[in-house]
């Protein structure tokens, strides 16, 4: 049995319940794996927000709950001594707050800064996957159990059948990239990569343009010459998620009838590509 | 070392409470155990949806143990330091009132004081010389609340009732309601059943001015997130409007459109162009139910005494809007069955908190008139109430007037007020310091359109003026408009005493004589059901914006921190120093109260009273063929209104003068046929504090003050630091959390304004520091900052010293929406500037020194 979490990023809505929830449970208590954690300052469960995209047509944002990931082979375990750092038999990795005092060098060594320092305590501290309540007999962290949004899932990733394992099996895994490579506990899903996007308009008469509906949009990597194709909706808008990141492409729009366009974008960033008013043709 | 557990009702949803030794050790939401009552699935397109057995919360409501020990707890009664109690009310040095310290007194001598106070003040001027006001909802539960044991003590005790302005509806109330009646739901439309309807048949949901992933239908936490995960699984286009991509929006629309503030209602009217120039509206609906359609649809079309076509074109020069984005919406609206509405009660939201809220709000109805509202699948509705419910099953709610301990049946004797003189909330501080005023409207207008137009004076012929206000729960500097006119207010030496009681030492009780500390729902027992707003008040069913109804028996999980006590042990100690102490308890404590809720309701014939206390919580469930009244669909079809609620509904007509909707309102034809603002037909007009007017030239950022993500009214905001580290909401320089501004990259870059800079916001009326942040989230001429701001923490209270709180509605605008006359709120009609601020940030909080004098030896 190996206890996991799986956090699919794409339906968190960064509602903070997750990161309340963790506070509720270990700020100023301990716990028989933790020190308490201090009111304020440390985040066991820390929501990064992403604004994506440069224009308001079309902004999103990406929220990804990062927490400690529970490394088969952690980096803080590494640069631990006298075994401050240990591996429970569910996979849930242990900071113990009595032999770690001192060790700030296993708060640095994490990749992902899920490892806080309690200067008072002179102590590294971090998620403990609530294995004091697990160990009670609860169903799942305090976390998971806060989230009302089906953004976080709780189980055994052994079980295929555990919620954690349905919920990595349905998405599409996108490891932090400072992980990569490290075998973790907690999963990442659907964090996104690059969107491009934009707008095809008509020319119409003086009540304003006409949004071009079904417009093809094909965009042509230049590198690898490969093209995506997509069709604008009724509002005239298209839109391309999950492109490879750093790319240039080529965009070429076309509506029967109207002349074709072709503009140029790159994948550096998330883009609103532009506003485009077709001339009859 | 064990756990014992209880259960509340926080404001963002119920909880179990666990406490170890006496201290709370967490809070949780509830899971429902096998033996709760099963819930509803609904068939639709082939898929079943039904909601899982766990209750949801939300972030604030997961704050509740943090609250209730909180640095700004009030845990003695407080007496303002320079405080003297002349025999005359006069010399009191009311003008230090906000920046004065406090000591610390015993109950005995605050409560004597206050209760002597109260004496004097009745004795010297009339019963009418005292007043009162509240917030909404510092706590959940029936016996605590504002409409009920406050309401029975200043009944009983006579005073002039302070009546609420609709604050967060107000175009709806005073427009919409003239369009299609529905005055008793306050000018919000009714949401039975809608979720099935929308789920079977709808193609379309129009959110206008509505985050509902902040606003969580004002109390059902997050319960009605799933419905909008089932929209996107049944492929139901969701669009979006209001000048921020606000936090619904920019994860789960598939469309948003960024109108500058102030102009929905051109965009509305550009809508009916094209659907009277594609002929595309339902004919037969507008022939049957819709009065007066061609004179408002002439002025549409350019045929008006103004000669305009309402064209896209036109809106988009107003409004920003693409015209191709106009005719995209109104087609796809017109073509397929579509839901919408404005804001949580489907008529709220900023856009309706305008200078031409009432046009907006108007409009808005008219639209889904124009397209068969109740037909299937058509109608006003934004997915935040109108789950399946038992409509037999009665427990009373907040609102209900027969579960109130101020009334029969619950209490024996219902307690009634001997005073006919009235004040209005928002205008409160011009009738204390010009002493006068004159408003229309009973405040909440719910028993007729005609009670808008009922004309109040302060004083009332024969009245004194008021000389002691008792200010309970909440913070009106963050909710009001204009606020500094409240620091003016408090400062007047009229008001010869003021008092507070709260749980924490809020702004606005900086500025009262006396201090009374109330404990939390968690350390006093309570009873009350998740988000009801009951059966028969102004919002009814509010609970069918949650999965689950939950009755929760709230027992105290704790004590009552230092010396705070109950809100009805205030109250109960005050009525026995005034002479009434029996009469107002009957002879009940709290338990006593909640079992006569619990005997009153339907409650008793499903669970006995002992088992109900032991469990904690009960769960009425759904019947498994549950009874179906789907919302307007009796008007539309001209079939039974199980929703009677006024006469008129008998024959299935609505609450206007025809009973129709009326595009042309009679009523206001016959009232007010020239009122420039709200006349007899809605359309748009330029706000008088807007990109049109003179102001413009001085201010050139409108700024729109939304109800808050992260808190609720003033609520956590102040007392949660936790909250301080949500980066959304505040962050935290020099010891001081400043409130989160955005800009857009285009104003910030002209102001040479960057991400994180600590800037002043200005107006004629005051300023404020905030902390900027540069989104692409906003139409481009719009600031963005949560009203409701917690904090007040100007160096000097009053318009010359800065706020570092953050207070938004110090800058919003104090004009009614015309006068007087119809005096709604317009916030969001507010021009600022902003700048980068280049002095020294001075350390910390006001509110610490001051809570250091207060409660220094305890902490």
């Amino acid at each position: 049995m190996r206890y996991g979490i799986a956090v699919n990023t794409e339906n968190c809505m960064a509602c903070y319940n997750c990161f309340m929830a963790c506070k509720d449970e270990h700020c100023g208590f301990a716990t028989p794996v933790s020190a308490p954690q201090p009111h304020e300052g440390q985040f066991w469960v820390n929501i990064r927000t992403k604004e994506r995209g440069d224009d308001n047509r079309k902004v999103k944002t990406s929220n990804v709950a990062v927490m400690c990931s529970h490394c088969d082979n952690p980096a803080c375990a590494k640069a631990a001594k006298n075994g401050a750092v240990y591996r429970r038999d569910d996979g849930i990795v242990i900071i113990d707050p009595e032999k770690a005092k001192g060790q700030k060098a296993i708060a640095e060594a994490c990749p992902i800064g899920a490892i806080f320092w309690n200067e008072d305590l002179q102590l590294p501290q971090k998620c403990t996957m609530c294995a004091h309540l697990l160990d009670e007999g609860y169903d799942e962290p305090r976390c998971v159990e806060a989230c009302p949004n089906d953004a976080l899932f709780f189980g055994d990733l052994d079980n295929p059948d555990s919620a954690v394992s349905r919920a990595i099996a349905a998405g599409r895994a996108t490891p932090l990239k400072a992980l990569e490579g490290t075998e973790t506990n907690v999963k990442y899903l659907n964090i996104p990569t690059v969107f491009l996007a934009g707008s095809v308009y008509l020319p119409c008469d003086e009540t304003g343009e006409d949004p071009a509906d079904g417009a093809i949009v094909e965009l042509k990597n230049l590198k690898t010459g490969e093209t995506l194709t997509t069709k604008t909706n009724y509002f005239g808008d298209w839109e391309l998620e999950n492109l490879p990141e750093n790319e240039e492409f080529e965009v070429r729009i076309s509506f029967p009838g109207y002349r074709g366009v072709t503009l140029s974008a790159k994948t550096d960033a998330d883009h609103y590509v532009a506003e485009v008013v077709l001339e009859k043709g | 070392m064990s756990i014992v557990r209880t259960y509340t009702n926080t404001l963002g949803g119920p909880a179990e409470v666990q406490t170890e030794n006496g201290v709370i050790r967490r809070i949780r939401p509830i899971k429902l155990a096998p033996d709760d009552a099963k819930g509803w699935t609904i068939q639709a397109r082939g898929k079943s949806f039904s909601p899982p057995r766990k209750v949801t919360m939300t972030a604030i409501g997961l704050q509740d143990k943090d609250k209730t020990y909180a640095y700004d707890r009030l845990l003695y009664p407080l007496i303002r330091e320079d405080f003297t109690e002349t025999p005359d009310g006069k010399n009191r040095n009311t003008e230090n009132r906000g920046k004065s310290g406090y000591r610390r007194a015993s109950w005995d001598e605050a409560l004597g004081l206050v209760a002597r106070e109260i004496k004097r003040v009745q004795d010297t001027y009339g019963k009418e010389s005292v007043t009162a006001c509240t917030g909404s909802h510092h706590s959940w539960g029936l016996v605590g609340y504002k409409l009920s044991a406050f309401k029975r003590f200043f009944n009983m005790l006579g005073y002039t009732q302070v009546q609420d302005n609709p604050d967060s509806w107000e175009g709806f109330h005073w427009g919409a309601s003239h369009v299609y009646g529905h005055y008793w739901r306050l000018g919000c439309p009714e949401p039975f059943d809608l979720l099935e309807d929308c789920l079977k048949n709808t193609d379309t949901l129009i959110f206008w001015s509505h985050d509902p992933d902040s606003t969580h239908s004002c109390y059902s936490a997050n319960e009605n997130n799933l419905w909008r995960r089932w929209f996107k699984e049944l492929g139901i286009s969701v669009i979006y409007v209001d000048p921020f991509v606000n936090f619904t929006a920019v994860k789960q629309g598939d469309k948003y459109i960024t109108p500058r503030p102030g102009t929905d209602s051109a965009v509305l009217e550009a809508i009916a162009y094209v659907w009277l120039t594609e002929d595309t509206y339902d004919h037969d609906y507008v022939a049957k139910h819709v009065h007066r359609f061609d004179e408002w649809a002439d002025r549409i079309l350019g045929k008006g005494p103004d000669g305009v076509k309402k064209t896209p074109k036109w809106a988009e020069e107003i409004s920003g809007v693409r015209a191709p984005v106009i005719k995209a919406l109104a087609r796809r609206w017109a073509s397929t069955n579509t839901m919408g509405g404005s804001g949580v009660r489907v008529g709220w939201g900023g856009a309706c908190r305008t200078d031409n809220g009432t046009d907006y709000s108007r409009l808005m109805v008219q639209l889904f008139a124009m397209q068969g509202m109740g037909k299937p699948g058509r109608n006003m509705w934004t997915a935040n109430a109108g789950a399946p419910m038992d409509y037999n099953f009665w427990f009373g709610g907040y609102s209900d007037p027969k579960s109130t301990i101020a009334n029969e049946p619950v209490a024996n004797k219902t307690a009634v007020n001997c005073v006919e003189q009235k004040l209005y909330r928002a205008t409160l501080p011009e009738a204390i310091l010009n002493g006068h005023d004159e408003w229309n409207g009973d405040g909440f207008c719910g028993q007729s359109l005609e009670q808008q137009f009922n004309h109040h004076v302060y004083p009332l012929p024969g009245c004194n003026k008021v000389h002691l206000l008792y200010r309970y729960g909440g913070n009106f500097f963050g909710t009001m408009i204009n606020t500094n006119r409240w620091a003016d207010m408090y400062r007047s030496p009229e008001l010869e005493f003021t008092v507070s009681q709260d749980m924490h030492l809020t702004p606005e009780g900086k500025f009262c004589d006396v201090i009374l500390p109330a404990c939390t729902v968690l350390e006093r027992t309570d009873i009350g059901e998740f988000c009801s707003s009951g059966n028969s008040g102004y919002a009814s069913h509010g609970q069918s914006g949650n999965n689950w109804q939950v009755i929760v028996y709230q027992k105290a999980a704790i004590k009552p921190l230092g010396e705070s006590q109950s809100d009805y042990w205030i109250f109960s100690q005050l009525a026995e120093r005034l002479g009434f102490g029996e009469d107002f308890t009957e002879g009940r404590d709290e338990d006593g109260w909640c079992k006569r809720f619990w005997e009153t309701s339907d409650l008793c014939k499903r669970i006995g009273w002992e088992e109900f206390k032991q469990r904690g919580y009960y769960i009425p469930g759904i019947p498994e063929d549950w009874e179906r009244r789907w919302a307007f669909r009796w008007f539309a079809e001209g079939t039974e209104c199980k929703m009677v609620r006024d006469e008129c509904m008998k024959d299935g007509k609505l609450g206007t003068r025809t009973g129709k909707i009326e595009f042309v309102s009679e009523l206001l034809e016959e009232k007010e046929p020239d009122d420039p603002v709200r006349g007899p037909m809605a359309f748009y007009k330029p706000s008088r504090e807007g990109h049109c007017s003179p102001l413009y030239d001085k201010y050139k950022l409108q700024l729109i003050t939304p109800h808050p993500r992260f808190g609720f009214h003033t609520q956590y905001d102040q007392h949660n630091k936790w909250l301080w580290e949500v980066p959304e909401h505040r962050q935290v320089v020099a010891g001081m959390p400043y409130a989160i501004i955005r800009i857009h990259p285009k104003r910030a870059a002209e102001r040479g304004i960057h991400d994180r800079d600590i800037v002043r916001v200005w107006n004629d009326r005051g300023e404020i520091l905030c902390m900027a942040k540069i989104t692409n989230r906003l139409e481009e001429h719009t600031v963005h900052l949560y009203g409701s701001s917690g904090m007040y923490e100007p160096a000097e209270p009053g318009k010359n010293s800065i706020d570092k709180g953050g207070c938004a509605n110090i800058l919003t605008s104090p004009d009614m929406i015309e006068g007087r006359h119809i005096p709604g709120m317009t916030p969001n009609s507010t021009l600022v500037e902003m700048e980068v601020y280049k002095k020294p940030l001075k350390p910390g909080m006001v509110l610490n020194e001051l809570l250091e004098k207060a409660n220094g030896e305890v902490r």
